[in-house]
């Protein structure tokens, strides 16, 4: 065959029903898959650079050894094409004339902040500007609490070391202002380059060097490979990832991608699968013919492969021919919400599984029954033997189980999404089978009688195998959509829960214990109540049972708390929102022993029983581990890595008390009353950033709605596509029964029961089977607890039940339009 | 033959009456006349064959008398009631109860057992033990041990056994049949011959049938032909 006659060929095929269905159902799969690929692939960029601002750059270099980073490392970063800029910061003694206060110093290069936006007032009462730049060489920006403190005002010049600099205005807030609560003096932010003129840093002083990085993924990727061995231990390569407060709530966003991605394959490999499986079931004839023709297998094998790949060229193209321009158009949405832009880019790699998927599953199910037709006599094809039964459909369905199980693999290489939705699927189908043997039992003695529900009966028996796997097909859906639906609902609940409205956004740090009350009175006035008070002792780690920390954790593991003074402190009960994962919380009256937060115990192997050595100041405490818990970093609380019981060792060493707040934006003003008269109390403000990660998870909620409507968009298609492969004979059926005699109300009736019913089913089995998959997912991915979601459980059932009745209905159509003659005429 | 059981009406009064039928199809800007001014009686019990060349209108007649289409003109009377007249669920009623059907291409539905495909129009009425007749004329027509065998299983000349045992299941007062041995070879047509008519006598079912074979048409007790839409002179056939 000439190539051309061959795509003659292919158009003729066009023209049968059962490959428009084909083509169709690839076209969606991979339109589906590539646009939630693609989306799921720019979200993740977008969020990650929409967070990215926390760090100012998307990655961080530190050193805290006091040793600069080289430039080599910066220009190689540079040559790599990134952006880089680079910043010191340093405690030391501001001073304006006669008075002194220390101050914490970020001194930044010209192209500080990589990421995020300055945020400062040219004058003490002025307007809040927005910048992307620090201050120029000479130049000096102060936080509005030091101002006042000192009673300075713009213009005015300080000195930092030796060096005189001119305030140039008020820093409100930086991008990377972080939650730490280490430190905190005022800010002071000045140029990088005045540094060296100010004398302050000397060999050993207590400065840390960071380099800041932003560019592609990609080029950030390669770089820290470059990068990575020429690293010491003190130096610490930073993401936002790691970022505690919303490391948490990324990762959760990131999962729900993958797991969407996941069910729109298993979604488009159901689609392709069904459809190709009809073609191939419906090509008997076709076969037969071609072998009395006298057409040998191998050719007849060979020319149904050729098709294939044919469809399938055709349905990919098709399929990325529509993806693109919805991807746009998603793409267009998200960059209005964010109100900035979002370049179009088209990364190839995530069209990839569509592409697969669409052709693993065009092959899979297709060819198999094809290949076992063209081995069977002519006569045999053409008229099948009573009580034949097809003994090698086994070998099918392991191919397409290892296809199904290979592709979501291949997409989301994620052991326990894979086991989830794979295990959710295989329960759900042994349960229909379940459900079809006992349909045969119970519907069996059921007869007709002019009665559409008895009808509806008959026919769910009668059409029992074409049911059982529509019913399956539906089932399979509705699980993979109220996964879906359920883990999204969690999900949201998780992170509403997680920063509640009124969550604490300020924090009071530094409060000397004899000023306590005065401080809770102070807000008491203002009618703003107090969280709880934490005392806090700030201390090192520096033994664990007798040896020096440094010997027992090997320098590799750069263990974040060890390089920092830990925030130690006591308390009577546990936070509600610990949970003790190992060991005890401490009896009333005990005052010995200490609780580690979970994460740093692990890293740094420590069991209940292990006995800690702190230093603080010059004094040195050991106390035994006795719990171990979980704490909620996310929360915006104050949280500690070490809590003591009360009148233990720490209780006699120095303390400041720390206690977080609510206060509400119009509120603010109160703020500088404070600082007037409690000086020496450090306020820190985090309700940018508690702002900034609700508006990321408004931004993820609404990606997460717009991934949810194209499944469930999906799902609708899928199921079309299925009831439209029954379309002819159900057609025949209704032709035929009018013919008989049957009133066309009992035969819409008692179809749209029969479709009803079997949608109740397909409901039921399908939201039980996600009710199990999602029970595992939240489990072992996202980290929730399980519960019953009686409002998806009850309406789903109901809704595919009504959906499939229409569709029922909306596939007699064509019967119920003309007369029964016509309808004769178009059957012969 | 007529059977005093059948029906109340009068035994002379004609169970069809068909005056002045004309069927026209609209194809575009032409009008296209498929029956002109067809006239003609049928008596209860009565066989009677339709014939004709292909394309003659024989099975648009057949499908206006059964109620399966409304004519353009005219009107058709069966068992008193005026078929052409009624709503689309009237006739659907009148063919449940009182017609059968045959036809040349069988028309049993593949999804179905030859059993199922026989109860099909005894689950539309409320026919108390459809299963049983059903049973009962597979095993009339001879197909007593492929009760459960799909027509995908079964022969043409037995596909078309199992059309009639369907036919006469709810024991309709007309049978209609068009070409019923077309798609099947002479043996074969032979057989469903003799079982139809067999079938015809014992339950006392008013026959029409068209049909291209002559040996069949020569079986009826009266012979129709059909001519481009036209009715041609009558003969009457020797049974
Ligand atoms: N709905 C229709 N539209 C157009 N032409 C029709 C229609 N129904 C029947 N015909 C035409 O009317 C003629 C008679 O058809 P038919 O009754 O099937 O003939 P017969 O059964 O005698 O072969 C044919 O030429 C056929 O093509
Ligand atoms: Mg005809």
């Amino acid at each position: 065959m000439s190539a051309s006659k061959k795509l003659g060929s292919v158009a003729r095929d066009w023209r049968e029903r059962d490959v428009k269905v084909v083509l169709s159902a690839l076209v969606i799969a991979v339109a589906t898959v590539a646009i939630i690929a693609l989306f799921a692939n720019q979200l993740q960029r977008t969020l990650v650079t929409s967070a990215s601002s926390f760090l100012a750059a998307d990655r961080q270099l530190e050193a805290e050894h006091g040793k600069p980073i080289p430039q080599a490392w910066r220009d190689e970063a540079e040559s790599r094409g990134l952006r880089t800029a680079r910043m010191v910061e340093f405690s030391t003694m501001l001073s304006h004339g006669e008075q002194f206060q220390l101050v914490s110093i970020k001194a930044v290069s010209d192209a500080y902040p990589l990421r995020g936006q300055v945020e400062f007032q040219s004058a003490l009462e002025g307007e809040r500007e927005i910048l992307e730049h620090g201050p120029r060489q000479g130049e000096v920006w102060l936080n509005p609490r030091l101002m006042r403190l000192l009673e300075l005002d713009v213009g005015d010049t300080v000195e930092v070391g030796t060096l005189t600099l001119r305030i140039s205005g008020v820093l409100v807030r930086e991008p990377d202002g972080g939650f730490n609560l280490a430190g905190l003096a005022p800010r002071v932010m000045m140029h990088a380059d005045d540094v060296a003129a100010t004398d302050v840093i000397q060999e050993g002083s207590r400065v840390e060097y960071i380099s800041l990085f932003a560019g592609e993924e990609e080029a950030l990727e390669n770089f820290y490979r470059w990068l990575k061995p020429r690293l010491e231990p003190s130096h610490e390569w930073e993401s936002i990832r790691d970022g505690e407060a919303l490391s948490e709530s990324l990762q959760r966003a990131e999962r729900f991608l993958l797991l969407g991605g996941s069910i729109a394959v298993l979604l488009a490999a159901v689609a392709v699968a069904v459809a190709s499986r009809q073609y191939a079931v419906g090509q008997r004839d076709t076969v037969a013919l071609l072998k009395t023709l006298g057409l040998s297998s191998t050719r007849i094998g060979r020319m149904y492969l050729w098709r294939l790949s044919i469809w399938g060229l055709v349905g990919m193209a098709g399929g990325l021919l529509v993806a693109l321009p919805v991807f746009a158009f998603l793409n267009s949405l998200v960059a209005e919400v964010l109100e900035r832009e979002v370049p179009f880019s088209v990364e190839v790699g995530a069209l990839a599984p569509a592409l697969a998927t669409a052709i693993i599953s065009l092959f899979a199910f297709a060819y198999p029954p094809i290949r076992r037709l063209r081995h069977v006599p002519a006569m045999r094809v053409l008229r099948s033997q009573p009580g034949e039964a097809d003994s090698r459909a086994w070998t099918d369905i392991v191919i397409a189980v290892v296809a199904i199980f290979g592709l979501v693999w291949l997409y989301a290489r994620e052991v326990v999404l894979v086991v989830a939705l794979i295990g959710g699927l295989a329960a759900l189908l042994a349960t229909l089978a379940l459900i079809g043997w006992l349909m045969v039992i119970a519907l069996r003695r059921v007869s007709g009688g002019g009665n559409a529900w008895r009808l509806a009966l008959v026919g769910l028996y009668r059409h029992r195998r074409a049911s059982l796997s529509q019913i399956a097909v539906f089932a399979m859906t509705l699980m993979l959509a109220s996964t879906l639906i359920l883990v999204r609902s969690s999900l949201l609940a998780d992170w509403q829960a997680q920063l509640p409205e009124q969550t604490p956004n300020h924090f009071l740090i530094n409060i000397a214990p004899k000023t306590v009350d005065e401080v809770e009175g102070f807000w008491e006035q203002r009618g703003q109540s107090l969280d709880a008070l934490y005392p806090m002792v700030r201390g090192r780690l520096t033994e664990i049972n007798g040896k020096p920390v440094r010997q027992v954790v090997s320098k590799d593991d750069s263990v974040n708390a060890l390089n920092r003074e830990l925030n130690l402190t006591w308390m009577e009960a546990l936070p509600q929102d610990n949970r003790i994962v190992e060991g005890k919380w401490f009896e009333e009256d005990q005052t010995e022993g200490v609780s580690v937060e979970a994460e740093l115990a692990a890293e740094l192997g420590l069991e209940v029983g292990d006995r800690l050595g702190f230093t603080i100041g010059s004094e040195t405490i050991t106390e035994p581990v006795t719990s171990i818990r979980t704490v909620q970093w996310e929360s915006m609380k104050p949280n500690f890595y070490m809590a003591f019981p009360p009148g233990g060792a720490l209780e006699g060493l120095p303390a400041t008390w720390i206690t977080s707040f609510y206060l509400p934006e119009d509120r603010k003003s109160a703020l500088n009353d404070f600082t007037r008269q409690f000086p020496t109390v450090s306020v820190l403000e985090v309700d940018h950033i508690i702002e900034r990660i609700q508006e990321i998870v408004r931004q993820v909620t609404q990606a997460i709605e717009a991934i949810l409507a194209l499944i469930l968009a999906a799902s609708l298609v899928v199921m079309a596509a299925v009831v439209s492969a029954t379309l002819k004979d159900r057609q025949r059926e209704g032709a035929l029964l009018r013919t008989l005699g049957g009133r066309r109300s009992l035969l819409v009736r008692s179809t749209m029961l029969e479709f009803g019913v079997a949608g109740v089913l397909a409901g039921l089995l399908g939201v039980a089977a996600a009710e199990a998959a999602v029970w595992a997912l939240q489990y072992r991915m996202f980290g929730g607890e399980f519960r019953w979601h009686w409002e998806v459980v009850l309406p789903i059932p109901l809704i595919s039940g009504v959906i499939l009745a229409l569709l029922g209905r909306w596939q007699l159509r064509p019967v119920l339009s003309v007369s029964p003659m016509l309808l004769l005429r178009r059957l012969e | 033959m007529t059977d005093p059981a059948s029906g109340p009406e009068n035994v002379s009064e004609p169970i069809l009456k068909v005056s002045n039928l004309t069927q026209r199809v609209n194809l575009g800007n032409d009008t296209l006349t498929i029956l002109q001014g067809v006239s003609l009686e049928i008596k209860r019990g009565e066989s009677v064959a339709i014939v004709g060349r292909s394309g003659s209108g024989k099975t648009t007649l057949l499908g206006l008398l059964a109620g399966l289409d409304t004519p353009s003109d005219g009107e058709v009377m069966l068992e008193g009631n005026p078929v052409s007249r009624l709503s689309e669920d009237e006739r659907a009623a009148l063919r449940a109860r009182r017609v059968g059907f045959v036809f040349q291409s069988f028309q049993l539905l593949p999804s179905l057992t030859a059993l199922e495909n026989v109860m099909l129009p005894l689950e539309l009425g409320d026919y108390p033990d459809a299963g049983r007749r059903a049973k009962e004329l597979l095993e009339r027509v001879g197909l007593g041990d492929r009760l459960r065998h799909t027509p995908r299983q079964l022969s043409g000349g037995e596909q078309q056994r199992v059309a009639i045992a369907r036919a006469f299941a709810s024991e309709p007062v007309i049978l209609f049949a068009d070409e019923p041995t077309g798609n099947l070879d002479n043996q074969t047509g032979q057989e469903i011959q003799d079982l139809l008519m067999a079938l015809n006598q014992e339950q006392g079912t008013t026959l029409v049938m068209v049909t291209h074979d002559e040996t069949l048409a020569a079986r009826c007790e009266r012979r129709l032909t059909l001519e481009s839409g036209r009715l041609g002179k009558e003969q009457e056939a020797a049974a």
